[in-house]
């Protein structure tokens, strides 16, 4: 487990993040790339809850792979919890890296909206930039959906294949 | 220059501070030796950092050295430039003289010649030997200093200064501290100045082929350690970073292939923290150093100044990332490195940065996000160290007993293995070895999964162990054999066991007997591996273990590795340390991996108590943050503890949990097999039943649509939707439900019980709930409470309408939606009478009651009727009830009605006849919800007759004689639980009130006696035939029957209207006999037609088509004529005008006999004779009778005969005084008319004034 830091310093004032706290998200996507065609995609609801998670890669998918990276996305909260409230930025590139795997996270704005995190191993950084921002409208969708209850499991195929056809154009 | 490096460093550890040379002019030093080193180490002292800034240094060291002494004379000079940091800082020149003269010839010349290198820095400290008290010793002395002061002080710098030996002057001592740091301070920054132009020299020349590192080495450590001497440390600390930084460019120039270190023995064991590992002298190589060694050196250098600066966690940062850059570059070298070199020195280099940094660390007032950053390093330096001594441990076969959770799996799987240039090989003497390895594999237990769980077992290996040992074997020809294995061996690649599947029994001995077929048993006892036979696994192990024997030098490493319980232990102790420093540094998803590690091998070594409360600490973050997939990993060993540890109550809630998590995670067999569980202890004796929360499991909602509704005081039936997560049906003994009131949360809720033991299916069950009266208000489900077998269990789990979905947390902020409404008290039916007019009094009449339920079911109400006093129920007579129809609505039937003098005419669409039985009816189901009219016939009783009154003055009759009252009790509800009950009155009377009046009295005694008959009620009479039986004293005239003309009649009386009959009658003689009546009677026969909607109406009779006369009587009263007069009695007037006191007059009454007093019984003496006796009645004192105040006269009996009473009286008085009065005893007074009456007072004026009556008192 040789994990390197992001290039992030949690260093911010105090008054900063107060300032800050409103307008933070709530939601976090974590992608998780595994092989260089693999990517396991997750998003995060507020309370650190997994509301949708998929493989999105074409690579075999191997029965094991699955805990790992719910391992590893989850042990990665740990730092997304620490830096999201120090960092302006929506899009936390590679902050966090677990062997040849990278963690990228998108924080979205609000209070309702969830957390979005990306594990992977690829470097295309505007592609997962512009993966997590078509997600995030997304799931923006979703949640204008009356019947939806926000934070609850997304079980809509259509956003699953949605996103999907996401991964494969810019992962 | 490079020879230098071996007396540089000798020079170096020789001199640790900086020194200040005495140059001991006049022996003094012996003398003031004590005072001057009593100064040291200098405090606050001023320095110049390298940017020529002051800085504060606490805690200066400095060492006062003669200039004799060997240490500073044995110098070359050609030393000097490089090795400058060690020469003296400072020059104290201790003089003393008594005599101007000797001061001026011997001592300003030597001191001239001393202090003339312009490169010292020096000062003079003039001694004075004089005591105070011998003046001329004293003088002396301050006459030399200021020779003294003259001579070598300038206008810019002081450079004397004065110790009176017998003195006590503090002054001086803090003068010559501060001249010392102030020589020291300017021969700092000049030596700094000189250094960094050597250093810059000599960089220029960094790309020129006469570069040597060495000497830049040389120059820039020798800065850096005069900073350090002068405590600069920050200073120091750059120069060695800088000096890193240049090393790397140097080293990663490919120019020459360079050697890198880390083949001696010893060098697995990392020497980051030790400077002195290894003397540089050793290291170096050609122009520079060896990597592997120089760069510990460097940060050994780095982390001991950080540690003087009171820096540990930045030890930690650098450590860490220098322990992953180093290991990194490891990698770059392994394959010229010993076999798993760089895994050994990172384990060690992770465990000494660790206890350094913790034992430097104090915890002291660092701000909080700090001290969460260290304990984040050590818990990562830790992690980092565990891993790698993991990948050691499994290397020589103890993978079989590592637990392959996803943490070390993620973590050992994408780890590659090491990648020596040859795979080592195990000796061939190793056989034995070989045996108990292999034996190890075949019995490690393959803890099979709990439950009978089957899951592919997590990987802790990149790729197979045996494949990638014998690939890497370079003697081993890439033949078939190793083709073979690798098409054999992907069957169970990833599989994650080296030919071990741990996890499933099925294919447990697959890899041995593989790797059997391989070998084989004589292949095998021949020995040596040959060339081309691939190694077995346990051969790999054996090999791999030799391999690090040989590697590694740290005993502790070796040992920990040596035995599986060592290892064990040393695992523990750095998951230990890793799970407690993250859990510090608030990563509690780090720590809680870490954790769950811990739990399996406490598991492994059955100490379960521990390893249950791990468990507990895992699954709880899991759950929490709903992250099942991992949650589904852990439970089922936190269940098997609670299991072993006999926690009945933690095991069922396991699984309930097991049960409740997503359908996908378990198979639908595995479910089953929590689900048996749960029943099988259910079912057991459990010694303490415990309450289990199934809220997950078991969810219910109300059933869509509107509540329940409900009246106060109804039961019902509650049907509520309950979804069951167990995978089979499960049959309940008891299933209860509360309720809640949203209105009062106080109040105490009571369950409400399932009748029936339901069974609940999986999925979606609909249970039906009988519900007891409830109070008003609106509720919602509360908790529902069950018990299977001696289980009880509880759910709070509301569920939104679908299947449970543990993951919504935010059901529970849903609202929850009210499934009972009870409505608060409010009429349900009102039961009024239908008519608000009075009743004929005793005769059978309607009585109609509307029934009018509100918006509430009559269905099977009972009527309970209970007539009061003096009114009972016809019971022959069939009730009748009718659809009700507003009186506006009715009104032209009941007109039509009542012109056919029909009792009710009006045909409604329903009706029909109930019979009553024993006081109560059933109201038919038709009229339960529309408002209805029951007829009931009654009759009111009342024995007195009817009695007339006289018009003259009438007299009201009081209502309540005619008032009776019904009691009613409706019983009605689903359960015949609402009650209505309600006394009604009605109103029953005569059909007429008679009054009678003499309308006149004719001469010859006749009265017309007027009859006058009004009528009571609402509807017509109809006047057959009408007569008076008259009383004692009365006879009809012409001896008739006393009826009017038959001709006139039948009279019709309208409602409320009135009519009268005039009978003519006259007094006649009074029989006295008891027989006769004393009172009239008016008799009537007369009919009724009327509406039983509105009022009176013909009597209920049995037979409706015959009409029926009614009698009616009425009683009246006629009084013969009170007076009869038979004499009169007239006062006749004054004779004179005024009345006076003493004077005489006459008063007369005429008596006049009016008619006979025949007919009086009374006078009947008194006729005989013709004398009256009179009677005058006077006050005594207020009049004063002449002559006889009674007697006789004569009257003469004829009628109209007449005399006149005279009596003359004198008034004694004056005033208003009562006159007499004439009395005549014998005549009753009914009998005496006084006309004119006589008055009642009379004025007396007082008497005249006479002189008469005055006589003289002397006369």
């Amino acid at each position: 487990m040789e994990r390197e830091r992001g290039t992030l310093s949690p260093q911010a004032s105090t008054a900063d993040k107060i300032a800050r706290s409103h307008t933070i998200v709530e939601v976090r996507v974590l992608a998780c790339k595994v092989m260089a065609t693999t990517a396991c995609f997750i998003i995060v609801s507020r309370n650190d809850i997994p509301i949708y998670e998929a493989e999105v890669g074409s690579a075999m998918k191997k029965e094991e792979a699955a805990h790992q990276h719910q391992f590893i996305l989850h042990a990665a909260l740990d730092i997304v919890q620490d830096l999201a409230w120090t960092m302006s930025a929506m899009f936390l590139k590679a902050m966090d890296r677990f062997n040849d795997l990278v963690v990228s996270v998108y924080v979205t704005a609000g209070h309702i909206l969830p957390i979005l995190m990306l594990l992977h191993d690829s470097r295309n950084e505007d592609g997962i930039k512009s993966f997590f921002q078509e997600v995030h409208e997304l799931y923006i969708k979703i949640l204008l959906n009356p019947l939806y209850l926000p934070g609850s499991r997304i079980t809509s195929s259509h956003f699953d294949t949605k996103v999907r056809a996401l991964a494969r154009k810019y992962l | 220059m490079a020879n230098y490096l071996s007396p540089f460093q000798t020079i170096k550890s020789a001199c640790d501070r900086l020194v200040i040379a005495v140059e001991d002019v006049s022996d003094l030093w012996p003398s003031v030796k004590e005072g001057f080193e009593q100064r040291l180490p200098f405090q606050k002292a001023c320095l110049n950092n390298k940017t020529r800034n002051p800085v504060f240094v606490e805690q200066l060291p400095a060492e006062f050295i003669l200039t004799t002494d060997p240490r500073l004379r044995s110098r070359f000079p050609q030393e000097q430039s490089v090795f400058w940091f060690r020469e003296p800082y400072a020059t104290v020149v201790l003089v003393t003289c008594e005599d101007l003269e000797e001061f001026k010839t011997i001592l300003k010349p030597r001191l001239k010649l001393i202090v003339q290198n312009d490169e010292k820095e020096w000062f003079i400290v003039f001694v004075s030997k004089a005591h105070p008290s011998n003046d001329q010793a004293t003088k002396m002395a301050k006459k030399v200093y200021a020779k003294l002061e003259v001579d070598f002080s300038s206008k810019k710098r002081e450079r004397c200064c004065k110790l009176d030996l017998h003195g006590t002057e503090s002054i001086f001592w803090e003068d010559l501290e501060s001249k010392m740091v102030e020589s020291i301070r300017n021969t700092l920054d000049r030596r700094v100045q000189f250094y960094e132009e050597e250093i810059r020299k000599l960089s220029e020349q960094r790309f020129l082929p006469v570069w040597n590192f060495c000497n830049f080495f040389i120059l820039k450590e020798s800065l850096a350690f005069m900073f350090e001497m002068a405590h600069l440390h920050e200073d120091s600390l750059r120069e060695y970073d800088e000096l890193e930084l240049c090393y790397l460019e140097t080293v990663n120039t490919p120019v020459r292939q360079r050697e890198f270190g880390g083949l001696d023995h010893g060098d697995d064991q990392a020497a980051l923290l030790n400077p002195v590992f290894k003397p540089l002298t050793q290291i170096i190589q050609d122009d520079s150093f060896r990597e592997f060694e120089f760069r510990q050196y460097l940060f050994a250098c780095q982390s001991k100044l950080l540690f003087k600066l009171s820096r540990p966690v930045e030890v930690a940062a650098r450590g860490y990332a220098f322990i992953i850059s180093f290991s990194k570059t490891l990698a770059l070298h392994e394959n010229a490195l010993p076999f798993c070199l760089r895994e050994a020195w990172v384990i060690t280099a992770c465990l000494a940065v660790i206890n350094s940094t913790s034992s430097h660390y104090d915890g002291g007032v660092v701000a909080p996000d700090v001290e969460k950053e260290f304990y984040r390093l050590q818990g990562d330096l830790y992690s980092l160290c565990r891993i790698k001594f993991m990948r050691l441990a499994y290397l020589i076969g103890y993978g079989v007993e590592m637990e392959r959770s996803p943490a070390n799996s993620a973590s050992l799987s994408m780890l590659p293995w090491p990648r020596p240039a040859v795979w080592p090989v195990s000796s061939p003497d190793a056989s034995s070895e070989v045996f108990a390895k292999e034996k190890i594999i075949l019995q490690a237990n393959p803890g099979a999964k709990h439950f009978d769980i089957q899951r592919k077992p997590l990987p802790l290996e990149p790729s197979s162990l045996l494949r990638e040992a014998n690939r890497r074997r370079a003697s081993l020809s890439i033949g078939n054999v190793s083709e073979l294995l690798d098409s054999r061996h992907s069957v169970t690649d990833g599989s994650g066991a080296d030919g071990v599947s741990k996890f499933s029994p099925s294919s447990k001995t697959n890899p041995s007997s593989m790797s059997r077929n391989f070998s084989g048993p004589v292949n095998f006892e021949s020995s040596s591996p040959s060339l081309d036979r691939p190694m077995r696994l346990s051969e790999i192990h054996v090999a791999a273990e030799h391999a690090l024997k040989r590697t590694i030098s740290d005993l502790d490493l070796l040992k920990s590795l040596s035995t599986l319980q060592d290892f064990e232990q040393k695992y523990m102790e750095l998951t230990k340390g890793a799970a407690d420093k993250y859990h510090n540094s608030c990563w509690k998803r780090h720590g809680v991996a870490l954790d769950r590690e811990i739990a399996a091998l406490c598991f492994k070594h059955g100490n379960f108590d521990l390893a249950a409360k791990s468990y507990e600490k895992v699954c709880a973050l899991y759950a929490g943050e709903g992250w099942q997939d991992l949650l589904a990993e852990v439970l089922p060993n936190l269940a098997e503890c609670q299991k072993i540890l006999n926690d009945q109550a933690g095991y069922l809630s396991s699984c309930v949990r097991l049960l409740s998590l997503d359908n996908v995670l378990f198979s639908t067999k595995e479910r089953r097999a929590f689900q048996s569980e749960v029943v099988r202890l259910a079912h057991s004796e459990m010694k303490h039943p415990v309450p289990l929360n199934v809220s997950s499991l078991i969810t219910f909602a109300g059933n869509p649509g509107p509540p329940l509704e409900l009246s106060d005081g109804d039961p019902g039936t509650l049907s509520v939707t309950v979804w069951s997560g167990f995978p089979d049906d499960i049959a309940l003994e008891s299933l209860s439900m509360t309720l809640v009131a949203t209105n009062n949360v106080d109040e105490g809720v009571e369950a409400i019980k399932c009748s029936d033991a339901p069974v609940l299916k999986p999925g979606r069950n609909t249970v039906t709930l009988a519900l007891p009266p409830q109070k008003p208000g609106s509720y919602v489900l509360g908790v529902l409470t069950g018990q299977i077998g001696h289980l009880r269990f509880r759910s709070h789990g509301f569920s939104k309408g679908g299947p449970p979905d543990s993951d919504d947390f935010m059901s529970f902020e849903k609202p929850t939606k009210p499934v009972l409404k009870v409505f608060k008290p409010r009429p349900l039916v009102d039961i009024v009478a239908a008519i608000s007019s009075a009743l004929l009094m005793n005769e059978p009449q309607w009585v109609g009651l509307i029934v009018k339920p509100m918006n509430y079911s009559l269905r099977g109400a009972i009527l309970h009727i209970d007539p009061g006093p003096e009114l009972m129920i016809e019971e022959s007579q069939m009730i009748e009830i009718e659809d009700y129809m507003s009186v506006m609505e009715r009104m032209p039937q009941i007109t039509e009605s009542i012109a056919l003098e029909n009792v009710s005419s009006i045909s409604t669409e329903k009706s029909e006849q109930l019979l009553l039985g024993n006081g109560k009816i059933a109201l038919p189901d038709w009229a339960s919800d529309i408002t209805t009219v029951l007829w009931f016939p009654v009759r009111a009783i009342d024995d007195r007759m009817a009695r007339g009154t006289s018009a003259v003055y009438p007299q009201r009759q009081s209502v309540v004689d005619g008032m009776r009252t019904i009691a009613l009790k409706l019983v009605f509800g689903a359960f015949h639980n609402q009650i209505f009950e309600r006394t009604i009155a009605v109103h029953f009377t005569n059909p007429l009130h008679v009054s009678t009046r003499v309308v006149d009295k004719c001469n010859d005694g006749n009265l017309l006696l007027q009859v006058i008959m009004h009528s009571q009620v609402k509807a017509s009479i109809h006047i057959y035939d009408a007569w008076i039986d008259l009383q004692d004293g009365f006879v009809h005239i012409g001896k008739g029957d006393g009826r009017p003309i038959s001709s006139f009649f039948p009279v019709v009386i309208s409602p409320s209207s009135r009519a009268a009959i005039l009978f003519s009658i006259r007094l006649g003689s009074m029989t006295n006999e008891d027989e006769v009546p004393t009172e009239s009677i008016l008799n009537m026969r007369y009919g009724v037609s009327g509406d039983r909607n509105v009022g009176a109406h013909t009597p209920v009779s049995a037979n409706p088509g015959v009409e029926r006369e009614l009698l009616f009587k009425s009683t009246l009263i006629l009084q013969r004529p009170v007076l009869d007069p038979c004499l009169a009695v007239g006062f006749l007037p004054f004779s004179s005008d005024c009345l006076k006191v003493g004077q005489l007059v006459s008063m007369q009454w005429r008596v006049e006999r009016l008619k006979d007093l025949v007919e009086s019984p009374r006078s009947t003496l008194n006729v005989l004779q013709d004398e009256l006796l009179y009677e005058i009645n006077v006050n005594p004192d207020n009049w004063m009778i002449a002559g006889r105040k009674r007697g006789h006269v004569f009257l003469s009996t004829m009628q109209g005969s007449r005399v006149v009473i005279t009596v003359t009286c004198v008034p004694l008085i004056s005033g208003y005084v009562r006159p007499p009065q004439l009395g005549l005893p014998d005549v009753d007074d009914a009998n005496i008319s006084y006309n004119p009456a006589g008055p009642h007072l009379v004025c007396v004026l007082p008497p005249t004034l006479s002189s008469s009556f005055c006589v003289p008192a002397a006369a």
